[in-house]
């Protein structure tokens, strides 16, 4: 044996381990999930870390941050604009979120009722979802318009004389409320259609057979097995309702008196016309804080057996 | 089915490839956004440069820019420090963005010079961006703050202040203008108009649009109720009452037409509203140093105060469809009888509903003797962190768009308050352009300071609690006052 092929024969190869065809094929789905992780990290997770450094700093986007400490969200719990526009989003997302859950859910029952014609009631219903923020804010301004827009139009053949809409800070977070209630409805409508749909005919069989009525039906048998769909609405409508900028900002930009001033749109003001980046990230924080928190417990309130969705 | 460490391996493997394709996107825009190389060009070149060439001045007077009266011998300025030619042009390609917020005709006007002036100098490309106000604003902001801002930059007086004291602002080029000094520039406008674009004595920018806030009335209304608009101008706040009472029309409970309103569609309307109040009862919205809020200054108080009695007996906020984005609604549609509006809305008013049928007053004033008005406006600037080469050729074109006001007042109603522009035969046809140049003339400018906006949020919401929520104009500037106090603080 020559003096290379001892060595050859010397040379202990380890064992590689081969793959076989269902490993291979995780392997691909692994790599085609690169592209999208890349994306969630340059655009998600290193701006968001970026803005929880910023938060702790003093930074007016053209010089360099200067470290503060707690002194941005020291000063956000004494700031009463920034209180008020708390209570604002507060009051945004109650009343916006539960009756979007009742009307989705009641617009999906309504649609599956429906045998013919289905989907055309389904585009008609989702058309709100699609137009243009703008196209929205346009709209709603004429027909809120007082004392003869639309809306009072119709409150006055019931008796109930024109209401300021936009002008008093009273009704002025109501309208952008029953905006988002109309146009948040049709898209949660189409999760619930999804979520009946995936529901087996054969508990309401089984239901009937026990007597059930549509009422009984609805409580113990459609509402127990919708219940991953449930957390998904609900969630989602919350974190939605949180982030609401455009509608408060084309209609109102926070007015009257602050009354829509939500907390989206006083992080832009306070970020991009005032230049208090630093304050503007804490804000942020603060939100992004109570998304996580709500949503974390939204979880586990829906979680049943230790099953999470 | 991959065991334990295979998995383990995947995604070290996939976190690695994220890692690297994310780190080679950012390179990617590190690169794309790297200024370009500086190109070595020396000031004192263009200082010796003694020559016009013809070709240059032939081209001038063909696009209609005044003439320019550099002489062939030499570079002293002429009397017009917009003309052409005062400065050896760069040879080499130079490439410029320049950034504007959308108005239909403006951004028709301005595309029209930038196609004018690359016809002039073949070498030179002007990139253009149009964005709507609020867009611009902040895209502005963000690419200014890292360094990927345009070579000319359009912002409305509010923002300039902030964007001199962040230090992105490129002081005027008098090299590039037939101007020894400042002062030649300064001769060549009416009034204290530069004074906005002016930071510790050195000019920052060019406005190419001054607004006075005028007083703009519906002449059909003013006769349906036996009123004359000549002669029946308010001319003081107590005529603005009598007259708008007269005007304001309801019926069945329901207002028809408000007789006066002031603006609610945009709190930077109602601070430009305000502010002259303020002034005309005495005081300022902040001291002289800009040190101190004066929110709840007796003088503001009683602004505040008359504002609220002027829209009691006049107006009716709740009626509106005017938005930020359409201001001048309610005076096209006839909602309003008077409205305070600037020389821009001229072309918009003429191709609406009302058409001619309106005629414009100057701000009412609590002593019409010593009058207090005020102006709004929009400059050009240059930015500062860009090529020397870019810089001059984008002061150059600054110089080129601004060298003709008739024609901004022409195609797109933009008054450049200059010296000579009421000879012009456009500006002899401008309906009421003597009214707002004198305006301009008794106008102290917007509120210029780096805390502008906050201010205009804090003012703002202190009308709105007082005219929406009934709270007296005490208390509420009181809460404004320390709103203000406690910003002030927080620097």
């Amino acid at each position: 044996m020559s003096f290379v092929a001892t060595m050859v024969a010397g040379i202990k190869r380890r064992p590689r381990p081969r793959l076989g065809l269902k490993a291979k094929h995780s392997m691909w789905g692994y790599l085609f999930l690169v592209p999208a992780v890349a994306i969630l990290l340059i655009f998600r997770i290193i701006p968001m870390i970026e803005a929880a450094y910023y938060s702790f700093t003093k930074y007016d986007l053209f010089s360099p941050p200067q470290f503060v400490g707690f002194k941005n969200y020291i000063d956000l719990a004494g700031d009463p604009v920034f209180l008020q526009s708390a209570r604002a989003s507060a009051l945004y997302v109650v009343g916006s979120v539960i009756p979007v859950w009742i009307i989705s859910l009641a617009l999906a029952k309504l649609i599956l009722s429906v045998s013919r014609f289905r989907g055309w009631f389904r585009g008609i219903i989702f058309m709100p979802v699609i137009m243009s923020m703008v196209v929205v804010a346009v709209l709603w301004r004429f027909l809120y318009y007082f004392p003869s827009g639309m809306v009072n139009t119709f409150l006055g053949m019931v008796g109930i004389p024109p209401v300021p809409w936009l002008t008093t800070p009273n009704t002025a977070l109501l309208s952008i409320i029953l905006i988002a209630i109309w146009r948040a409805s049709p898209y949660f409508m189409v999760i619930f259609t999804a979520g009946l749909q995936a529901i087996p005919e054969t508990y309401y069989e089984a239901g009937k057979i026990d007597g059930t009525n549509a009422w009984t039906e609805f409580w113990y048998i459609t509402l127990p097995l919708l219940r991953p769909t449930f957390l998904l609405v609900v969630v989602m409508s919350v974190i939605v309702a949180l982030k609401v900028f455009a509608v408060p900002q084309l209609m109102t930009n926070g007015g009257p008196a602050g009354a829509t001033n939500v907390v989206p749109l006083q992080i832009y003001k306070t970020g991009f016309e005032f230049f208090r980046m630093g304050k503007a990230s804490a804000m942020s924080m603060f939100l992004f804080a109570v998304m996580m928190v709500f949503s974390i417990i939204q979880i586990r309130l829906f979680s049943t057996s230790g099953e999470t969705e | 089915m991959l065991n334990l460490s295979q998995k383990s391996n995947v995604w070290r493997l996939v976190i690695a490839a994220s890692l690297l394709l994310g780190l080679g996107l950012v390179a990617a825009q590190c690169v794309a956004v790297a200024p370009p190389a500086e190109k070595a060009v020396e000031p004192a070149e263009v200082v010796e440069t003694v020559e016009v060439e013809e070709e240059v001045v032939e081209e001038v007077v063909a696009t209609a820019v005044p003439e320019s009266e550099a002489t062939e011998e030499s570079m002293a300025p002429s009397g017009d420090p917009f003309a052409e030619g005062c400065w050896e042009f760069p040879t080499e390609d130079v490439t410029i963005q320049i950034w504007w917020h959308e108005y239909g005709p403006f951004t028709a006007y301005v595309n029209e010079l930038i196609e004018r002036y690359q016809a002039m100098h073949p070498n030179v490309t002007i990139e253009p961006l149009v964005a709507s106000q609020t867009d611009v604003n902040q895209k502005l902001t963000v690419a200014l703050a890292s360094g990927t801002g345009p070579d000319i930059l359009d912002q409305d007086i509010s923002f300039f202040a902030q964007y001199y004291d962040k230090g992105v602002l490129e002081p005027i080029n008098l090299d590039v203008f037939c101007a020894d000094s400042q002062a030649d520039i300064e001769a060549a406008y009416i009034g204290s108009v530069l004074e906005g674009v002016t930071f510790d004595g050195t000019m920052y920018g060019l406005p190419y649009q001054t607004n006075s806030m005028s007083f703009f009335m519906s002449t059909d209304a003013f006769e349906e109720v036996g009123l004359d608009p000549a002669n029946d101008a308010p001319k003081t706040w107590d005529d603005l009452k009598t007259v708008g009472a007269a005007l304001k029309k309801v019926e069945n409970g329901a207002t028809i037409r408000k007789g006066y309103d002031f603006p609610y569609q945009s709190q930077r309307w109602q601070l430009q509203a305000f502010q002259p109040m303020v002034e005309q009862f005495g005081s300022a919205l902040l001291n002289e140093d800009q040190t101190e809020c004066l929110l709840n200054s007796e003088a503001a108080v009683n602004a505040l105060t008359l504002w609220k009695e002027v829209t009691d007996v006049t107006g009716d906020p709740n009626t509106t469809l005017t938005s930020p984005t359409d201001p001048n609604r309610d005076f096209m549609d006839g909602r309003v009888a008077i409205w305070m509006t600037g020389p821009w809305a001229t072309n918009q008013l003429l191709d609406s509903e009302i058409k001619d049928h309106w005629a414009v007053t100057s701000l009412p004033q609590l002593d019409p003797e010593n009058p207090h008005t005020m102006m709004y406006g929009f400059t050009w600037g240059v930015n500062k962190d860009k090529p020397e080469v870019n810089k001059m050729v984008a002061w150059d074109f600054v110089r080129f768009m601004l060298s003709n006001p008739e024609e901004w007042l022409q195609k797109a109603s933009f008054i450049q308050p200059r010296v000579g522009l009421l000879e012009t035969e456009t500006a002899k046809n401008f309906p009421f352009i003597d009214v707002h140049l004198k305006d301009v003339e008794t106008a102290t400018w917007y509120l210029r300071s780096v805390y502008t906006n906050e201010v205009v949020q804090i003012v703002g919401r202190a009308i709105e609690r007082t005219i929406f929520q009934g709270v007296d104009p005490k208390t509420s500037l009181d809460q404004a006052q320390e709103e203000c106090t406690s910003m002030l603080a927080g620097e």
